[in-house]
C-alpha cells in the first residue's frame, strides 16, 4: 500500500524536486510490479519504511517502535486517507471547474485553486434590504416578475439574468463575461439593476427611463456605465453629460424620472428582485440557476454547453 | 598513526550530509580515496594526458615512465617482479583471465572455500559447464574458520586451489602459507583472491609462494576500474592470452601475428593510465601508513564494536567471535529482521554507511538459509568516535525491534 501512497505523494512533490522525481520512479516501479502480480523486491518499501522509522527514532523511541511494529496498519491508514483525500481533491477540482469554487456552487469556504475566494466575493446588500438568510439555496427566480427590466429577446431557449449594480466592483468584474456569454451563446438576456449600496438608486430610474424611451439603445448606455470610472457615476450631475453624449433627450429622461409612475415602477422592480432572496451582487441566473459572485467565464459557459466543456 | 592528518587526507571525511559528518563503514566494498591519489590522477589529465608505450613524444614518454613507476611500486608492494604484474580492471577480471587462460581439461579439479565471492565462484562454475572441470568446496568449521583437516583430505588430485585470502563476508583469513605448501606438495597450483587481503595485511607473494593472485585497486585507496593480476613469471608465459589486440603483439601481417611477452601480452588495448598511476600512489600511501598500524586500528575498532553489539543477544555475528580473526569486518544479522532496513535506518539517522545484503556471497547465505546480513567493514581512517556513533545508532534501533 505504501508504494501507491508514495507514488502519488512523490509524483506531486516531483513536480518541484528532482530527488522526489526519482523516488516517484522507484514507487512506480514498485506499483507496476505489484499490478503485474510480481513481488516488489526493489527495496523501495524498505527504504521508505527505514527513512520514516529513523526520523521518528530521532524524536521518540515509542513512536518509532509503534510505527515499525504496525507499519502495515499505518500503510493501510495512509492509503485510505489518501483515497479519501484524493476523492475530495478531485471533487474540489470538479467543483472549481464547474462552479469556480472547490466547495460547490456559491460556497465560500477555502479553495486552494482560488485561495482569496475571488470567485465568490459579492457586494453585500444592506441589512435594510431585509434579506432573511445568506444562502444560495434561497436565491431563486420563482415567482419573480422580470417583465419590466431591460430585456434582449432572441428566441433562445436559454436565458441569462444579470442582477448587479453599476458601482459594485464584483458586478463590474463579471459584466464583460456575461456580455460575452450572451453574445457567443446567443441567449435571451435580462439586466436588472440592484443598487446594493443605495448610492446609485437614481441610476435605476434613469436606466428604466432610457430603456422605456429608447429601447435597444439602452444597452450601449448600460455598457458604458459598467466601464466608466466609478467616481463619475456616483455623482448624478455627470449623468446628464453622459446622457447627452449618447444623444438622449435630457429633458425627456428627466421628465420620465420625475414621473411618479416611474418611481412606482422602479420600486416595484426592487421589490421583485428582493423576492429572489439575493444577498449580494452580482447574482447571475442562467436558466434559473443562481451564481452568486463573479465566476470565471467557463463556469457560466459550462451551464450552456452541451457537454460541460464544449 | 596521526589520525588527524590521515582524516585530513581523505576529503570526503570532512564533508557533511544534512549537517552531520559521514561515518563510512563500507570499506570492504569500496575504500575512500586520499587526496594524494586524486591529485596523481588529476595530474595525468592536466599535465600529460597521452598514451604510454606507443607514443615517443615528450608527453608519451612521461606517461610511459609514470606507468612503469606504478608497476614497480605495485610489484614491490606484494614483493613481486615488475614483469609479473598485469593491470586489469578489477579482481574479477583477473580471475576471469586465469580461468580463461589456464589450460584446463575435463575432470580437472578446482578447490575453493565455502565463502567465495561470486567473482571467484561463477568463473569456475562456468568452466564446469564449458570444459567439464570439477569445482569442489571446502566447508568452513562451525566458527567460520578454515578447516585445514578437510582441506588436507581433499587436496589430492586437485589442479588448482582457488581461494579467497580474506573473506569479504566475515573477515576471516585462510592460512594461506600452509594451504599453498600443501597444494604444491600435491602438485596443485594456488590462486588467491586477495581483494580484501592486500588492503589490510602485508601480502608477500614470494614468502607465500603463491602462484596466482588478483586484487582490486578500489578497495585499497585506489581508483575504481583498476586491478592487478599476479602470476609467477614462468607460469605467466604458459598462460594463453585471454584478450588480444592492440598492445599485445610485437607485429602482425595480414595472416599472422607475434605476441609480446608477459605482461604486455595480457594487457590488450589502451590502459587506464590515470587509474594505474593513481593505484601506484595508493600503494605508496598504504606503505607509508604501514600495515602494523592499519591492523592495530582495525582490531581496536573491531573489538570495541564486537563487544558493544554482543550485548544484544538478538544480534548474531557471522564468523568467529574473536575480532582478531575477522580483520576489519563485523557481519551480523538478526533473525526475522531485514538488514537492508537496519542499514538504511543507520544511514538515515546518523549518516552511518554500512553494507547490507548477501555481499556477493549468495551461495553461503543460500546454504545457511539466512536472508541477509549487515556488514561493518573498517579501515585505518575510521575512528573510535565514529564507532561510538554507530553503536549509538545500533542501540536506538535495537530498542524498537
Amino acid at each position: 500500500m505504501i508504494c501507491i501512497v508514495a507514488l502519488i505523494i512523490f509524483s506531486v512533490l516531483g513536480i518541484f524536486s528532482a530527488t522526489h522525481r526519482q523516488m516517484a520512479k522507484e514507487a512506480l516501479d514498485c506499483v507496476f510490479r505489484r499490478v503485474t502480480l510480481r513481488p516488489c523486491n526493489t527495496g523501495f518499501k524498505e527504504k521508505i519504511k527505514s527513512q520514516m522509522v529513523a526520523k521518528l527514532l530521532n524524536r521518540s523511541a515509542f513512536l518509532a517502535r509503534a510505527f515499525n511494529r504496525y507499519y502495515e496498519v499505518f500503510a493501510w491508514i495512509f492509503f485510505v486517507l489518501m483515497i479519501v483525500s484524493t476523492f475530495y481533491v478531485v471533487k474540489g477540482g470538479y467543483n472549481y471547474y464547474l462552479y469556480g469554487s472547490c466547495n460547490g456552487l456559491n460556497q465560500s469556504g477555502f479553495c486552494a485553486f482560488d485561495p482569496k475566494g475571488e470567485n465568490n466575493k459579492v457586494t453585500e446588500i444592506n441589512a435594510s434590504c431585509g434579506i432573511e438568510e445568506k444562502s444560495e439555496k434561497n436565491v431563486s427566480l420563482d415567482g419573480v416578475d422580470l417583465s419590466s427590466f431591460p430585456t434582449k429577446q432572441v428566441d433562445s431557449k436559454d436565458t441569462v439574468v444579470l442582477v448587479g449594480c453599476y458601482e459594485c466592483d464584483y458586478t463590474r468584474k463579471a459584466y464583460p463575461d456575461i456580455q460575452k456569454l450572451v453574445r457567443e451563446k446567443k441567449t435571451n438576456y435580462i439586466f436588472a439593476h440592484y443598487p446594493a449600496k443605495e448610492n446609485t438608486n437614481f441610476l435605476s430610474e434613469i436606466g428604466y427611463c432610457v430603456y422605456k424611451e429608447y429601447g435597444d439603445r439602452f444597452w450601449s448606455f448600460n455598457d458604458y456605465l459598467f466601464t466608466v470610472d466609478k467616481v463619475e457615476i456616483y455623482q448624478s450631475e455627470y449623468i446628464n453629460t453622459i446622457l447627452k453624449n449618447f444623444d438622449f433627450d435630457i429633458s425627456k429622461i428627466n421628465d420620465c424620472v420625475n414621473d411618479s409612475a416611474t418611481k412606482e415602477a422602479v420600486t416595484n422592480q426592487v421589490n421583485q428582485l428582493r423576492k429572489t432572496h439575493l444577498y449580494g451582487t452580482p447574482t447571475v441566473f442562467i436558466n434559473g440557476k443562481a451564481f452568486v459572485g463573479p465566476k470565471p467565464y467557463r463556469v457560466y459557459k459550462s451551464v450552456l454547453n452541451k457537454f460541460i466543456i464544449f | 598513526m596521526d589520525m588527524k592528518k590521515i582524516q585530513h587526507d581523505f576529503p570526503i571525511l570532512s564533508k557533511e550530509i544534512k549537517g552531520k559528518k559521514i561515518v563510512y563503514f563500507d570499506n570492504a566494498c569500496m575504500s575512500l580515496k586520499p587526496r594524494q591519489v586524486i591529485e596523481a590522477m588529476d595530474e595525468y589529465y592536466y599535465e600529460y594526458p597521452a598514451c604510454a608505450g606507443r607514443s615517443h613524444h615528450k608527453l608519451g614518454e612521461i606517461v610511459t615512465q609514470k606507468v612503469k613507476e606504478a608497476r614497480i611500486s605495485i610489484a614491490r608492494f606484494i614483493n613481486a617482479n615488475e614483469n609479473e604484474i598485469i593491470f586489469t580492471r578489477n579482481t574479477t577480471e583477473g580471475i576471469n583471465l586465469l580461468a580463461n587462460s589456464f589450460d584446463f581439461k575435463a575432470g580437472d579439479i578446482v578447490l575453493a572455500t565455502d565463502k567465495e565471492h561470486n567473482s571467484n565462484l561463477v568463473p569456475w562454475q562456468a568452466l564446469v559447464k564449458k570444459k567439464g572441470i570439477k569445482h569442489q568446496i571446502i566447508r568452513s568449521k562451525e566458527d567460520g574458520t578454515f578447516d585445514l583437516d578437510s582441506y588436507n583430505e581433499n587436496i589430492n588430485g586437485v589442479k588448482l586451489v582457488a581461494m579467497v585470502l580474506t573473506s569479504n563476508l566475515d573477515g576471516t583469513t585462510i592460512p594461506a602459507k600452509e594451504i599453498i605448501r600443501t597444494a604444491h606438495e600435491h602438485g596443485a597450483l594456488v590462486f588467491l583472491d586477495a581483494a580484501q587481503g592486500v588492503a589490510h595485511q602485508k601480502v608477500d607473494v614470494k614468502d607465500l609462494d603463491v602462484d596466482f593472485l588478483a586484487f582490486s585497486g578500489h578497495k585499497m585507496l585506489g581508483p575504481t576500474g583498476t586491478g592487478v593480476f599476479y602470476a609467477k613469471h614462468d607460469l605467466l608465459e604458459t598462460l594463453e592470452s585471454f584478450m588480444v589486440g592492440g598492445n599485445t603483439v610485437e607485429y602482425s601481417t595480414y595472416t599472422d601475428y607475434k605476441m609480446l611477452k608477459a605482461p604486455e601480452k595480457f594487457e590488450a588495448g589502451l590502459q587506464d593510465y590515470a587509474g594505474i598511476i593513481g593505484l601506484g600512489e595508493a600503494v605508496k600511501y598504504l606503505e607509508a601508513v604501514g600495515f602494523d598500524s592499519i591492523k592495530k586500528q582495525e582490531y581496536e575498532l573491531n573489538k570495541y564494536i564486537t563487544d558493544e553489539i554482543s550485548r544484544w543477544q538478538k544480534i548474531k555475528i557471522i564468523g568467529p567471535g574473536d575480532p582478531a580473526l575477522r580483520s576489519g569486518i563485523i557481519s551480523f544479522y538478526i533473525d526475522g529482521v531485514d538488514m537492508h532496513q537496519f542499514a538504511l535506518m543507520l544511514d538515515e539517522m546518523s549518516n552511518v554507511m554500512i553494507r547490507s545484503g548477501q555481499h556477493c556471497v549468495h551461495s553461503w547465505f543460500n546454504d545457511k538459509k539466512i536472508y541477509n546480513s549487515a556488514r561493518v567493514s573498517l579501515y585505518f581512517y575510521n575512528t573510535l568516535e565514529e564507532a561510538k556513533i554507530f553503536i549509538e545508532g545500533i542501540n536506538k534501533i535495537m530498542k524498537i525491534i
